[in-house]
Parts: C-alpha cells; structure tokens; sequence
C-alpha cells in the first residue's frame, strides 16, 4: 500500500490538478483565441459567439508607431535596468559569499528587502524623491526604480552558483600571479557566465513587466505596460492590443524557457569539465532536467 | 640569511593582499548599499518626513506636525479601507494555500517521475507578464466579457442585466488574485513536501498509522514551514495591490493600495499619501519580521 495517496486519492488529486490548471490556462488561451477574433467594429470587450478568423490585429499592431514605440522603450529600460542590476548584484554575490565582514545578516537582509515592498510605496517614495531633488522625469529614472526592485532577483541567482564554484580555483589563479581583476574576470566570470545570463533575463523579465513604479516615475515616457494600461481605459486599439499582448506572451515563455534549458545545459557540462564528475553525472538526454541539480543541493 | 629571506618575502604580499581585500570588500558590498541607500532607504525616509509635515509640496507650510497621522487613527475613511485590504489579502492567501496544497502534495509525492513536467506547466502562467494575466480576467468576467457574452448568447441573461459581482466586486479581486497567485503558492509547498523524508511515512505505516493519521502527524507538521512561507508570499504582495483592484474592484474593491495612489495623483495630498504610505511599509515589515522569527523557530523545531 501507497501510505501517501489511496488510488481513489489519486485520482481525485490528478483530476483536481488538471482542473486547476485548465482554469489557470483559460484566460491566457482567451486572448490567444480572441486576438484573431474578427469583429466588424472593435468593441470594448470580445463578442461572443465568434464572427470569423483574421490575422487583421496583428497587420494593425506592426503598423502602430505608438505601440511599437512603447515596445522599444520598455526594451531599452529593461536592458538598462537589468545590466545595471546584474552588476550590482555579482558585487554583492562576491562579497555575500567569497568574503568576511561585519554585519553581512544585515546587509544581505537589506539587499533583499526590495522583495516585500508594496510597489505603489516605493514609487510614490522615488517620486517624492525626484521632486526634492529636482530630478527631471524620463526613461532614467523608470531604469533606477527597475534596478533596485531588480537587485535582489540578480543576487538570489548570482550568489547560489558563486558559492558552488570551487574557491580554490580562484586560489589557483591568485598563487599564479593574477591580480584580482585578472582573476575574476578569467576564472570566476567565465564560470558564472550561464548565471550570469539567467540573471539578466529575469531581471529583464521584471523590468519589462513592471508597470505600478514605472507609472509614477515615467513622466511623459510611455513603455509598454502602460501603453496596455491606456487602450484598457480608452479601448479603441482593444484587438490590437490583445495581438500584441499574445506576441510578447509568446516571447516571454521562450526567454523563460531557453534560459532555463541553457542555463543547465552549460552547468552540466562546466560540471563534468571542472570536477570530473562525469561518471557522476546525469546523461544529457535525461528526460527530468531538474533531478541533477536537487540531488546535488 | 637565505633561509630567514623566505618568510619575509612571502608575507608581504600576504600582507598587501589582506589589505587589498579589505578595500574591495568594501567596494563589493558598499557600491549596491549605497545604490539602495541612496534610491530605496532615502526616498522612503523623505516620504517619512512628508508625513509629519517637515516636507510639503505647496512651499511655506513646513512644521513638525502628526495631524496626519492623528486623523488617520481617529477612525479616517483610511482606516476602513486598510481594513477591508487586510480582509481581502487574508480571503486571498488563505484560498490559494488551500488550493495550492493538494497540487502541491500530487506533484510531490503522486505524480512520480513526471513530476518536474507537471511543474513548469503549473507554474509557466507565472512567466506571463502579471498586466496580461490581469488584462485576460477582465476580458472573462467583464459586462461583456465571455461568461456573460456566453450567458448573453445562451439566454440566461439579457445583455441588460450582466451577472452581478462578476466584476467590479470584491469578488472579482479575490478570483482574480488567486488565479494570478496559485502556481506562484504552490512552489515553496512543493519544496517543503519534497524535502519529506519519505521513509518517516513508511514508518508511521509500520506503526499501525492509517493514510489520514500519517498526513496528520507527519507530512502536515513536516510541510507547515512551507504553507507559512506560501502565505506569506501571497498575503504581503497582496496588501498593497495596486492595478488589480484598480481594474476589476470598482468602488466596492478599492484597496490601500489605491488610497495611496489616489491620494498623489487625484487630490495632490502628498503628506496624507506619504502618512497612508509609511504606514503601509510598517505594517509589512513588522509582519515580515514575525514570520521570519516564527519561520526560524519552525525550523529549530523540526531539526
């Protein structure tokens, strides 16, 4: 006997899971099925039943200039915001992990304390900031608020790899003559690298996604988010905009997905590179991705 | 003379290295303390003084006063709307743990070696931007949205007439959150039920414990670190939403979140907002800091 489920559990559990999740899919297949929805006049809201298929929505969108204007800006905010997050994040990784100091507890609860703010609090509080210090409004100032809510993800994935790097290779490099620098950038950075670009990507995936702060501190910039938030309230562009937001739905599950497939692609072989484990280690054909990294935790 | 050279040699660049060290530790650490210190800490500490009036966006009115906070525990509209939030966050969790549990437990111990699968295609909505997951709950419940466009077209109800509370509602809020919420809950749930020793089960089997006794005495316990932090990653979030009850909650789902917002950016009110906000971030970081304690205890406990 199964002391965890009875066979009538299970099956009451499997069919609860795929409730739960066809409940969790139906909203996003709505606006794929009604972004090719063919309405004859662009309502507030889908009609129902359908009127036909049409790939007029997305013809329109490309053809917007507001709309992939804001799609270039959040871009750009997300690249600057999440560069700037990796680098402070691998500083702080170096000396969370590979150094002694005191107060460290309080400094990496600090550091990961932008987690918890409520959003609408910290962008009231970067307004404020901006408006005593008479700093003009722009895309800058969206890219600092994105960076410090940014931080901590780049730290929470930075520092978990840094630590499973052997010290002594950077020892090795030291012993040989390598300056600090000389060894970072040749031994630790190299190692980091597919960390590295997982950190950037979710903090990319943060910033593009981020709309309560930007809001705040955009002034008259308009990114993506609150171009969406604008056609929500006054909803003539409303096919469009559900075009547009199954492209970048699209576009985020495979940045999502390939960082993740890379990420422990690379991991697996600087593995068997480095600590020739390669007996040890899994066949790359394995069907279950994550079990490798949970045996080794 | 040679032999005695050695050490001296050796030390000094262990020497200068140790200072070196010292120096880029410094560098390492101060540079993102400084960049919160300087964009995180001192922004809110302004809004802290625009609380007591030190700081005011109108010029020439600037003296130390706690009118605003005064107002807002004597029983202000606020207070009632902060309540009603707590409310709603507290009904929002709450549903989301329990519905995250059981998916939680199959994906850990049922589903087997198609676990890891039946995870990313759980927790995958939450790669989708939070905006269009929002965006899609308002295209399902809205007045013409598609459950009432199908009830609409079915003849259940005339167009006239939407189902009401399906949106604009508190109930929409708390529908909308748990969808958005749930494979985001479900994750530290997993953690803690996969971690379970599997074996301390088997032996509460060989002790005679039926399946119902076994949950309760050993997974239940085991996993309750995990059903805490769950809870505390959707009820935190959830206290300050802000677009969420903006879109679907009409009047009736208006949250703190919103008071703040409109305090800046419809009344101009800086130091009421200022005063909503700080007490706002008191709130969750004493909450956080009692479940970090209690989390800590949780975890001495069972080891």
């Amino acid at each position: 006997m199964d002391i965890a489920i009875s066979t009538t559990g299970r099956h009451l559990l499997k069919a609860l899971f795929a409730v739960l999740c066809l409940l969790l899919y139906a909203p996003l297949a709505l606006i794929v099925v009604f972004s090719f929805n063919d309405a004859d006049i662009p309502t507030e809201l889908p009609e129902f039943p359908f009127k036909g298929l049409t790939l007029n929505a997305y013809r329109e969108f490309i053809a917007n200039p507001e709309l992939t204007a804001a799609l270039v800006t959040s871009a750009k905010v997300a690249a600057a915001a999440s560069a700037a997050a990796v680098v402070l994040g691998l500083l702080a990784s170096m000396a969370l992990v590979r150094r002694r100091f005191f107060g460290k507890a309080l400094a990496s609860a600090f550091l990961l304390s932008p987690l918890v703010i409520p959003y609408v609090v910290f962008g009231i509080a970067l307004l404020i900031l901006f408006h005593e210090i008479s700093f003009p409004l722009s895309m800058w100032t969206i890219v600092i608020g994105h960076t410090v809510i940014a931080l901590p993800f780049t730290i929470l994935i930075l520092s978990p790899r840094l630590a499973r790097i052997d010290v002594r290779l950077e020892e090795a490099a030291h012993d040989l003559g390598a300056s600090g620098f000389r060894t970072f950038r040749s031994i630790t950075l190299p190692l980091m690298t597919p960390a590295v670009v997982s950190a950037f990507l979710v903090a990319y995936v943060v910033s593009f996604d981020e709309v309560v702060i930007a809001q705040f501190v955009a002034g008259n910039t308009v990114t993506f988010p609150i171009y969406l938030f604008s056609q929500l309230r006054f909803p003539t562009n409303f096919p469009q905009v559900l075009a547009v937001a199954v492209v970048v739905m699209a576009a985020s599950l495979l940045v999502v997905l390939a960082a993740e497939i890379g990420r422990r692609i690379v991991e697996r072989r600087l593995h068997i590179e480095l600590e020739g484990r390669a007996d040890e280690a899994p066949p790359p054909t394995s069907a279950e991705p994550a079990a490798p990294q949970a045996e080794r935790v | 003379m040679a032999v005695d050279a050695r050490p001296v040699a050796r030390s000094a660049p262990f020497l200068r290295g140790r200072r070196r060290s010292t120096a880029t530790t410094a560098g390492l650490i101060g540079t993102p303390i400084v960049w919160l210190v300087v964009f995180f800490l001192v922004p809110v500490g302004i809004a802290a003084l625009y609380s007591v009036g030190v700081f005011s966006f109108f010029p020439g009115e600037q003296r130390f006063t706690l009118t605003y906070w005064k107002d807002f525990v004597d029983g202000s509209v606020y207070l009632d709307v902060f309540w009603r939030s707590v409310k709603i966050s507290l009904l929002t969790s709450v549903i989301a743990v329990l519905l995250a549990y059981p998916l939680a437990y199959y994906l850990a111990l049922v589903a087997g070696s198609r676990k890891y699968v039946l995870l990313l295609i759980l927790i995958s909505p939450f790669f989708v931007s939070y905006f269009l997951r929002l965006f899609a709950m308002k295209v399902l419940l809205g007045d013409q949205g598609v459950v009432n466009s199908f009830a609409y077209w079915t003849g259940i109800r005339d167009p006239e007439h939407p189902i009401p509370q399906l949106i604009y509602s508190q109930f929409a809020v708390v529908t909308t959150l748990i969808v958005i919420y749930v494979p985001f809950v479900a994750l530290p749930i997993f953690a803690a039920l996969e971690n379970l020793d599997r074996r301390l089960l088997e032996a509460a089997s060989d002790l005679g414990a039926s399946r119902w006794q076994a949950f309760r005495k050993v997974t239940l316990p085991l996993s309750l670190p995990g059903v805490l932090a769950a809870f505390v990653f959707v009820f935190i979030p959830t206290l300050g939403e802000y677009f969420t009850p903006l879109l679907v909650g009409g009047t009736s789902g208006h949250m703190f979140g919103n008071s703040i917002a409109d305090a800046f950016l419809s009344s101009q009110d800086w130091q009421t907002g200022s005063m909503l906000s700080v007490f706002l971030l008191a709130t969750v970081a004493i909450l956080m800091a009692v479940f970090a304690r209690f989390l800590s205890m949780q975890r001495l406990e069972t080891e």
